[in-house]
């Protein structure tokens, strides 16, 4: 059956220019760059935990930032993954690492309750500095993997939105995390789990709008 | 007769490389592909504007496509993701007819295979939702049209089209 030629794909076949396929491998370059860029600015704006570095901190300290970082790969790989179009794209990782270190803030929680301490315990005067210092150091990564992502064509918009939160969060608070010699699990499980939890939302609020297409 | 799916990956790796004349054949082949992906899930009158649409999508991310990968579940992708998106702002007239739904398939098979995704996506909405979108959004008729033939009465159609459609958006997103 002779079909009727359909003007369009003349029409884009005329304007065809070369592209570079988006790779993941390249997503991966991006995202670590921003992740080391990011430890860079800590350390010369803040500077690192000298006891952490040499390995004499409390093991929460090495127990937590291990984990927010493994999240912040496990859903960084997840974003790279989304933003390309595929059927049965379902990132399985992130989810498992962000219940494994859900366990850090139950922690601080049950410990703080069983030491007969009020919840406000939790509190001290660094947290509120720790959670924003954590948050605004997701903010390159943030950028980075949204920008990935407009290049890509995802179709989970709401999912690659949240995924990108928790991976800026994550890596935000890990890297703002090596800095802080506050090393017990009621600061670390709470005020450094925090910043990922307001990524998370962030991104899956606002993300999708600039991401759709 | 449609190119399998390793012509497809070859056409598509040229053409992210710049070759005219492997995309107009990928092009083409991609067109009659979605026609039969989108056929019975697209009220007829409206099937060339939405394949145009995936074809615009395809050219406008072309780059998202890693030849690591395979093309047909790229393209299904995008196809699904712009359907969701026709269905939910399309709303048809009472006036424009229906159109031919009983075209013929190219074979029993192919149809199924090729509307596999679609029709995995209703099997999880209520069978309510279904009729409603399929006669609304689908076949065209009215609201009041569509409470009529199922006996909804014209709140419940709007109900479940809102809901069938919301759902439809999250399977999506799922991914599944």
């Amino acid at each position: 059956m002779n079909r009727v030629p359909n003007p369009l794909i003349a029409s884009l076949a005329d304007e065809l220019t070369p592209v570079t396929p988006l790779r993941r491998r390249n997503g991966w370059l991006l995202a670590l760059g921003a992740l080391a860029v990011t430890v860079l600015a800590v350390a010369l704006y803040v500077g690192l935990w000298q006891a952490g570095l040499a390995g004499t901190a409390e093991p929460m300290f090495f127990v937590t930032n291990g984990l927010l970082l493994l999240l912040g790969l496990a859903a960084t790989g997840a974003v790279l993954s989304l933003a390309a179009p595929a059927v049965g794209n379902r990132p399985d990782a992130p989810r498992w690492t962000s219940a494994m270190l859900a366990i850090l803030p139950l922690t601080a929680l049950l410990t703080a309750l069983a030491g007969g301490h009020e919840l406000a315990d939790l509190y001290d005067a660094h947290s509120a500095y720790c959670m924003i210092s954590g948050t605004l150091a997701s903010g390159l990564t943030f950028a980075a993997l949204t920008w990935w992502l407009r290049r890509g064509a995802p179709v989970s918009t709401g999912a690659a939105g949240l995924w990108a939160g928790v991976a800026a969060g994550a890596i935000g608070s890990f890297a703002y995390g090596l800095s802080c010699p506050i090393d017990t699990v009621g600061h670390l499980g709470v005020w450094h789990v925090a910043p990922v939890a307001i990524c998370a939302v962030l991104g899956r609020i606002a993300l999708p709008r600039l991401i759709r297409w | 007769m449609i190119a399998d799916e390793p012509t497809l990956a070859r056409l598509m790796a040229q053409s992210q490389a710049g070759d005219r004349q492997a995309y107009t054949v990928l092009l083409t082949e991609a067109q009659l592909w979605l026609e039969r992906y989108f056929r019975r899930r697209v009220a007829p009158g409206q099937m060339d504007d939405l394949v145009q649409d995936v074809l615009l999508a395809l050219h406008n991310k072309r780059a998202s496509w890693d030849s690591s990968r395979a093309f047909l579940p790229w393209l299904a992708a995008i196809a699904r993701y712009r359907w969701v998106d026709h269905l939910r702002r399309v709303y048809r007239s009472a006036e424009d007819e229906l159109g031919d739904h009983d075209a013929a398939e190219d074979s029993a098979e192919d149809a199924v295979l090729a509307r596999m995704s679609l029709e995995r996506l209703f099997v999880h909405l209520p069978d309510k939702q279904v009729e409603v979108i399929e006669l609304v959004k689908i076949e065209g008729l009215s609201i009041e049209e569509a409470s009529h033939r199922t006996g909804q009465s014209e709140s419940a159609v709007k109900v479940n089209i809102h809901r069938g459609l919301k759902k439809l958006a999250a399977l999506i997103e799922r991914a599944d």
